[in-house]
């Protein structure tokens, strides 16, 4: 382990980093007796068993649940934005935003609207799980913080679509309590399929908007922030589309900030099922039309890094033996693509992927 | 609870979820000296643009092989998410150096060095199980020291209204307060996975007594060499001094060595954590106001 050349462009090694090879040779061999007596990195198990305490119909298909525990103890407390992932009887796995009150420690509530062509998640919900029913949940996570600051600054847009009001509703809320001056724009298919309506007039009504695409059609981006005062910062959850087109036509709106949840894997687009071989450990996979790589190699190998689930941080890029791949990342270049690829987004164009996994 | 001079300004935010986000940065129009008239302030924080690039690159190598270690979802999930933060940022700075070799200011032999600390003395050694797996988790102390260092550059980076008083490139104080509030937002990351796969005392502390004194050595004779190969100093402004970096702090454009050695021996108490310092809230709420996170592609 030779040093690097000095910084004065001389070619012998640079004695002072010689130097420091060495100690850092020294830390290695300190370390290396550390395994006496080291503690065993114990499995931690954060999930919680609530019992669902209430089911109420808040809009024509869409349900609120509930959770309580089943001794009645506090639960963790959260702040407005944060959901819950429910693990169902299937084994379906769900997040659901916390719509209820932060202050009651003794209860969550979430809302669920059922989707017919979903992945059954919300149907189970709907059709199984009434009051009485223990549902498995892990959190609560927060991916949509809402911290305004102490003293309300500019202003406050809140933007819901549909379901999409779950997380906003208490962020709302708040934002009334603390005298904060915001406004609200909340749309939806049609009035009778929007939750909550009946809660949020308890609220000051010159506040809020409620704009039903029946009535409106359906909202730009720039539509709704041409409500938003200068400096303000705006709350935005909803449909997918909403959100993009709510985010493209940020930059040239008057507000200042735009805060929106951060959905880690979007849904795939025009997927085609195809199979994917891991070299190393001899498997070949099937992947789903609806589903990414990443997702189905993550359940084979555990310890597959990854992180954006959006393809452009570039984590997942891995080494591709054989295959037509359809790139659809925007990170990789055209030398990287041809021998690499990254399994959260990128697809085959037909036939079998053989990765280096 | 730490007992903190400046109370908090945001509510707080508990659990947060760790995404990367996507920036754009356009250095075209950045000016030499962008905090203008300064060049000494200017290089010490250009400093972060010849340490990050390798040595993100290098956390992001060592957590990816913690990876199979880790015993609790939650701190995986975040540990992922750190990874693909930090190689957004790894790639950010990176577009700076890149920016200045195309204008000729040649930063390679101060960058050799760095990638040759990281990657070669710091780097994957020919060791088999146990001491395999120390050396990881030594690698984790280290990280979890400079972790707690960048947290505290990134709080000052977010409250640091002189440079915006002194002319400072608005991109670049985007580039610093996005990444710093990234690294207020993820700051208990490594500390938490150093806690999960060992967590004793005086490990963790090993781990600041070697990082401190590299990284303040590293950093001087990075703002040294800085300075003699900016083209657009000469003579005896070519020299870096002491009095200079005092100047600087006591008009708030540089931290405070005072705050930077109370925030050193902090990280020495028994029970100190990283989300006893600090505010998550403000870090998400300039993350929510930046123009190159909210700039990039849709």
């Amino acid at each position: 382990m030779v040093a690097p050349p000095d910084l004065r462009g001389r070619q012998h090694p640079d004695r002072l980093f010689t130097l420091l090879g060495k100690l850092i040779a020294i830390l290695e061999w300190l370390a290396s007796g550390s395994y006496i007596r080291r503690p065993q990195a114990r499995p931690v198990d954060r999930d919680l068993q609530l019992v669902v305490d209430e089911v109420r119909v808040e809009a024509a298909d869409a349900r609120s649940f509930r959770l309580v525990a089943a001794n009645g103890a506090e639960l963790p407390r959260w702040q407005p934005g944060s959901h819950l992932e429910v693990l169902l009887p299937s084994g379906r796995r769900r997040h659901y935003s916390l719509c209820g009150d932060p202050a009651d420690r003794r209860c969550y509530r979430i809302a669920v609207r059922r989707l017919a062509d979903g992945g059954g998640g919300s149907q189970e919900l709907h059709d199984s799980v009434g009051p009485g029913s223990i549902l498995t949940i892990r959190g609560p996570r927060n991916a949509f913080p809402y911290a305004p600051p102490f003293v309300p600054a500019a202003g406050y847009l809140f933007l819901a679509g549909g379901i999409g009001i779950t997380p906003v509703l208490p962020m709302v809320k708040q934002a009334a309590a603390d005298g904060a001056p915001w406004q609200l724009i909340y749309t939806g298919r049609s009035q009778a399929s929007m939750p909550f309506l009946e809660e949020l007039s308890a609220l000051d009504p010159d506040r809020i908007q409620i704009r039903p695409y029946d009535q409106h059609g359906f909202p730009a981006g720039a539509q709704l922030l041409e409500q938003a005062p200068p400096g303000a910062t705006v709350y935005c959850c909803g449909p997918a589309p909403m959100i993009a087109s709510v985010r493209q036509a940020f930059p040239a709106s008057a507000a200042a900030a735009l805060q929106f949840e951060r959905f880690t894997a979007p849904p795939v687009v025009d997927g085609e099922p195809f199979e994917i071989a891991l070299q190393r450990s001899g498997r070949v996979l099937t992947v789903p039309a609806e589903v990414s790589a990443l997702e189905v190699v993550r359940q084979a190998v555990p310890g597959v890094p990854y992180s954006c689930q959006q393809g452009f941080c570039g984590t997942c890029r891995t080494r591709v033996l054989s295959g037509e791949v359809d790139h659809r990342d925007r990170v990789l270049t055209d030398q990287e693509r041809a021998d690499t690829m990254t399994i959260c987004v990128s697809r085959s164009r037909g036939g079998r992927i053989v990765v280096d996994l | 609870m730490l007992r903190r001079r400046n109370a908090p300004v945001h509510r707080t935010v508990d659990n947060l979820v760790l995404t990367p986000r996507d920036v754009d940065f356009d250095w075209a129009s950045l000016p030499t000296h962008w905090v203008p008239g300064e060049p000494f302030v200017t290089h010490t924080i250009n400093v972060l643009h010849l340490l990050l690039p390798a040595g993100e690159r290098w956390f992001v190598d060592v957590f990816t092989q913690a990876l199979p270690y880790i015993n609790d979802d939650k701190l995986r999930e975040e540990v992922l998410g750190f990874i693909g933060q930090e190689t957004i940022h790894a790639r950010s700075h990176q577009g700076v150096l890149d920016h200045w070799k195309a204008k000729g200011i040649d930063t390679d032999p101060y960058v050799r060095q760095i990638d040759w600390m990281f990657f070669k003395a710091l780097g994957d050694r020919d060791l088999i199980s146990k001491r395999r797996e120390e050396w990881l988790i030594e690698r984790l102390a280290i990280i979890a020291a400079i972790e707690h260092i960048t947290a505290m550059l990134g709080n000052w980076a977010l409250n640091s209204p002189a440079l915006d008083a002194a002319g400072a490139d608005p991109t670049m104080l985007d580039l610093l307060r996005w990444h710093g509030a990234e690294e207020v937002e993820h700051r208990a990351v490594a500390f938490d996975l150093f806690t999960h796969l060992d967590g004793r005392y005086l490990r963790r502390i090993r781990g600041m007594t070697v990082t401190w004194p590299i990284m303040l050595w590293l950093w001087v004779r990075g703002v040294v060499f800085l300075m003699r190969t900016d083209p657009e100093l000469t003579g005896l402004r070519k020299k870096a001094r002491w009095r200079y970096y005092f100047r600087a702090s006591r008009r708030h454009l540089l931290p405070p060595a005072n705050e930077i050695v109370r925030g050193v021996l902090r990280y020495h108490r028994p029970r100190y954590h990283p989300l006893k310092e600090f505010s998550t809230g403000q870090a998400v709420a300039y993350l929510a106001s930046s123009s190159a996170a909210n700039a990039a592609a849709v």
